[in-house]
């Protein structure tokens, strides 16, 4: 058994999570741009709500994509 | 009653500063009411960036970030200009929970840092 990954979110100390910090945002999202799961992140249940919110805030203004490497 | 609401606006990156000031100025006007002559409370030009997906033909814009408060009532309204008005290519408004103007996150920041010094300094009287 291995033990239980701690949260990012937790450890680092952050009070919300900015939808506008890509940078920090872009961690959480696979290489096509999908959410990651908490049981590969290792997030809590509070920290996934609030990063996939941030995420989905994100993509709509153009910060993040949608479907990455996607050309219409 | 009022609250306090965050917007970011995807202007077109072909507008200069002067034309989205005057844009920024005749939407804000929709924000005034006689008990709130001044509803914004902070405004932060990001200025060009490239989009991460291509909205319409264009591939970057001109954000500006701006937090104000609105009772809301007054939000329909704002968003149907903002609609209109077609050198906005999208904009998003949320509800401000966290604190994000720069002098809140200063703020907040040191006090992280005060508390992580009394902790260092609890631990070694130990």
């Amino acid at each position: 058994m291995r033990g239980r990954k701690t949260c990012p979110v937790c450890e680092a100390g952050v009070r919300f999570v900015d939808y506008k910090d890509e940078r920090t945002l872009s961690r959480f999202v696979t290489e096509r741009g999908k959410i990651l799961p908490s049981r590969l992140s290792g997030m809590c249940a509070r920290h996934q709500r609030q990063v996939a919110t941030a995420v989905k805030r994100a993509r709509i203004i153009a910060l993040l994509p949608f479907v990455k490497g996607f050309t219409g | 009653m009022s609250r306090q609401y965050e917007i970011v606006y995807i202007f077109d990156s072909a507008l200069d500063e002067g034309q989205v000031d005057e844009r920024l100025a005749k939407f804000h006007a929709l924000l005034q009411t006689p008990e709130h002559p001044e509803p914004v409370t902070a405004t932060n030009h990001w200025g060009k960036r490239t989009l991460a997906y291509p909205i319409g033909r264009k591939e970057t814009g001109y954000y500006v970030v701006v937090q104000f408060d609105a009772a809301a009532d007054q939000l329909p309204e704002f968003e149907r200009a903002i609609k209109l008005d077609e050198s906005v290519l999208r904009h998003l408004v949320v509800l401000n929970e966290g604190v994000t103007t720069a002098a809140a996150v200063a703020a907040e920041r040191d006090e992280r840092d005060r508390d992580r010094e009394r902790d260092r300094d609890a631990e070694s009287d130990a």
